[in-house]
């Protein structure tokens, strides 16, 4: 490092210094004037709302906005407690019987990244009024995150647990009871946390499909009718409980007293041990789904004209060309905004969370505020990024990258953190710089942690920029999946679904097959497992 | 304190082979060995030569390739399944969200002993940890976690223990305070136990008798009775006679060593 870089570098950090050592308040208050002026200046183009119009508005509104807030909360609450406890289950299940570990993984991130605004409508014909939708897509919110820390938990005992309780002839429960469950608290926790605000989230997407009351309705009405304060109260409302869920959990894991998990997300099962064993398993995770599909559709006696079964697809795919046009024109739009936002998202995490290591003292301001706008709901940021940045491409892109950079910064962070203290040593032995100790020891420890967030982005991924197409640009498979949701064309829909869901999981192979090739190169241990 | 007579170990033919079949490797040579019920037999050679494996065997907790090991009548499995037995593993093996207490309770229901807070507590005592009992294993020292997990083995009331490198990850000078202040605890139950360890001193120090093993695959290179008086005061761990049977066995470790490197065939 160049003395003029130390010197900016230095310069920057007593800046945060400078300003946490204010009196507690006066941040905030300069922070707010800021955010009034902006918004005067820019009144005309839509934007920003004042803190002034926001408080008016929400003091008004103060009834309405509260009775929409505890139906949203309900709803969330009960998705909260089924997709948790469905995540924990399918856990259970993967690690008690250890063959099907990769055909209930395979199946739960499928289901996982359907994309809610398309489940949305077909939840809702399916459970016609109440809050039936509302609840379910808050369960399909949160499970998966659930699932994999848990089945980390799960399987992270020493072998020396193990033989402990087998050397007193003691079997699988008592190992489940008094090992692998306490050792998969903490794990869990870590999953509830992420799950608080993704339930609050999934509830508001339920109610924008025709439920009666609610944030989500509410939202709606705010963006239809171009409600700046509205939208703005909406939002800071949806961040605040996201915030406070999320801090709430987090409480709750330290009142516990649970030391924090160390790797939150399972590294890929190793090799399959043949080029066969792989595609033998994923056929038969093809197989599996399409029949869960036609057999799930047929048990409950669905209507054909909305239900669509897996051969209907087929048949609409190969013998209406426009349409299918149609469809893979904006899967490819979609794509195309979808891929930069995704990789400019996941290099920005990374590349910050390695900038910060090279300024602890920035990071000590940085931090926190990450953490706290990580769990801003997409619903919320989405149509105002979009507003500001504009409906063309880069409004989306920037939304698809937000929603990735986040937890992106949160887990590289957590990967550097975790480079031995004895690899660490060494470079401080030599007196390396920071750079080179970067590069040398805390970039590898690093890779784990990013390849881990980089597969749980696919899902993320979609579900931005489906929600900002359809919330914000009109454009692109989302938009199209509303249009035809409203339309009754279930043909459109379901074909849009099942493509989108293809395109994820060949995506999520994808980076993990990268991720392979990569940490076989760099952690070998991480694989051998 | 344990139940009906003290049953002799027996092992005829006793191998063990991992791998693959055809990239075998074998640890454990065929074995013989017969270990008095109610001795302590101690189990030494160079690091990773096989003698956990045949701690392991013994335990049950690993199945041999060919042979067959019994004690009095039963197969280790039988014994394991009535917990019978009980294992000291060389890294402790505590549950970390569990307290002392936690931990060596575990011991006592994992071998389906009635709830006993007032044995709990004694064994507590017994061990040197009083004041312990609310600690985590986290806020122990190695050597405190090392009694912690012998108070878990000895909860249970095993006929049999085995002793895993209990000592191995602690410093010398903890290591020489267990060695004297643990040993008596079996030593007054009459338990049968095995050890294994790689210090030839804490070997003499704490067993009747000393097989010597060979590395990869191991196989019996002395078998070394220990005669010195059972309660080893500071008189006979300074006699002549302590110290001829540590050159016996040292010199038994060497004339071995030149096969070490050596892969087996």
């Amino acid at each position: 490092m160049t003395p003029r870089k130390r010197a900016a570098t230095s310069r920057l950090g007593a800046i945060c210094t400078a300003i946490s050592r204010l009196p507690r308040g006066t941040g905030t208050l300069i922070f707010l004037m800021i955010w009034e002026v902006l918004a005067r200046i820019s009144a005309s183009s839509f934007v920003i709302a004042a803190p002034s119009q926001i408080l008016d508005y929400s003091l008004t509104h103060a009834g309405l906005l509260w009775r929409a807030f505890i139906t949203t909360l309900w709803a969330a609450a009960r998705g909260f407690f089924w997709g948790n406890l469905a995540g924990i289950l399918l856990a259970l299940v993967a690690t008690l019987l250890p063959r099907s570990e990769r055909l209930v993984s395979t199946l739960a991130l499928l289901v996982f990244c359907l994309p809610l605004v398309a489940t949305g409508p077909i939840l809702r014909v399916l459970f016609g009024p109440g809050d039936g939708p509302q609840v379910t897509l808050a369960a399909l919110a949160v499970y998966y995150t659930t699932f994999l820390p848990v089945l980390v938990g799960l399987r992270a005992a020493p072998q020396g647990w193990f033989d402990l309780i087998r050397s007193y002839g003691r079997g699988r429960l008592i190992i489940l009871r008094d090992v692998r469950l306490p050792a998969a608290l903490p794990y869990a926790v870590a999953g509830f946390q992420i799950a608080a605000p993704a339930a609050f989230l999934g509830a508001m997407v339920g109610e924008f499909t025709g439920a009666e009351r609610g944030l989500g309705v509410l939202t709606v009405r705010a963006l239809r009718a171009l409600d700046l304060p509205a939208t703005w109260s909406i939002a800071l409302l949806a961040a605040g409980v996201s915030i406070c869920t999320f801090s709430a959990v987090g409480a709750l894991g330290r009142r516990l007293d649970l030391a924090p998990p160390e790797v939150l997300l399972a590294a890929p099962v190793g090799n399959p041990s043949s080029r066969w064993t792989g595609a033998a398993q994923a056929f038969l995770a093809l197989t599996v789904t399409l029949s869960v599909w036609h057999v799930a559709m047929q048990a409950y006696d669905l209507p054909r004209f909305f239900a669509k079964r897996p051969w209907d697809v087929w048949r609409f795919l190969t013998s209406d060309p426009a349409a299918r046009a149609q469809l893979f024109a904006a899967l490819s739009e979609t794509l195309s905004l979808a891929l930069p936002g995704y990789l400019a998202g996941l290099a920005l995490g990374a590349a910050l969370a390695m900038l910060l290591t090279l300024m602890p003292r920035l990071s000590a301001t940085a931090i926190p505020f990450a953490i706290a706008l990580r769990s801003i709901p997409i619903i919320a940021s989405a149509p105002l990024i979009v507003w500001a940045l504009g409906r063309g491409a880069t409004g989306t892109i920037t939304v698809v990258a937000v929603m990735i950079f986040f937890p992106t910064l949160v887990a590289c962070r957590q990967g550097l953190a975790r480079t031995p203290r004895a690899v660490l040593d060494i470079f401080a032995v030599y007196a390396s710089s920071p750079i080179r100790r970067l590069f040398g020891a805390q970039l590898p420890a690093m890779l784990p942690a990013f390849f881990a967030s980089a597969r749980m982005a696919i899902p993320a991924a979609i579900l931005a920029v489906t929600t900002a197409e359809w919330l914000a640009t009109g454009r692109g498979i989302g938009a199209l999946m509303a249009t035809v949701a409203s339309t009754s064309d279930y043909n459109m829909l379901w074909s849009a679904i099942a493509l989108i869901g293809f395109a994820a999981v060949m995506s999520h192979a994808l980076v993990s097959m990268l991720e392979r090739w990569v940490l076989s190169r760099t952690n070998p241990e991480q694989l051998a497992r | 304190m344990t139940s009906g007579v003290q049953q002799d170990i027996t092992l005829q033919g006793v191998t063990k082979s991992f791998g693959a079949p055809g990239r075998q490797i074998e640890a454990v040579a065929p074995t013989d060995l017969v270990l008095q019920g109610g001795s302590m037999t101690a189990l030494v050679g160079p690091s990773g030569c096989g003698k956990s494996t045949l701690l392991r065997l013994i335990s049950g907790l690993e199945v041999p390739t060919r042979g067959q090991i019994r004690i009095g009548t039963e197969t280790p499995d039988q014994l394991r399944r009535r917990a019978g037995l009980a294992v000291a593993f060389q890294d402790a093996a505590l549950l970390p969200w569990r307290t002392v207490t936690g931990n060596v309770a575990l011991g006592r229901s994992l071998a389906h002993r009635p709830r006993d807070r007032a044995a709990v507590a004694e064994l507590i005592r017994l061990v040197g940890l009083s004041g312990f009992e609310r600690h985590r294993p986290a806020e122990l020292s190695g050597g405190m976690r090392q009694r912690a997990a012998i108070a878990r083995a000895l909860a249970g009331l095993p006929e049999l223990l085995l002793l895993d490198e209990p000592f191995g990850a602690v410093d010398e000078l903890t290591r020489d305070r267990l060695n004297t202040e643990l040993p008596p605890l079996w030593e007054a139950r009459g338990a049968t136990a095995v050890l294994v360890t790689h210090s030839v001193t804490e070997a003499v120090r704490l067993s009747d008798r000393i097989i010597v093993l060979t590395p990869r695959p191991a196989r019996v290179a002395a078998d070394i009775a220990v005669t010195l008086a059972r309660t080893r005061t500071a008189e006979v761990l300074a006699s002549d006679a302590f110290r001829a049977i540590c050159a016996q066995v040292s010199q038994a470790l060497r004339l071995h060593q030149a096969s070490e490197g050596i892969p087996a065939q």
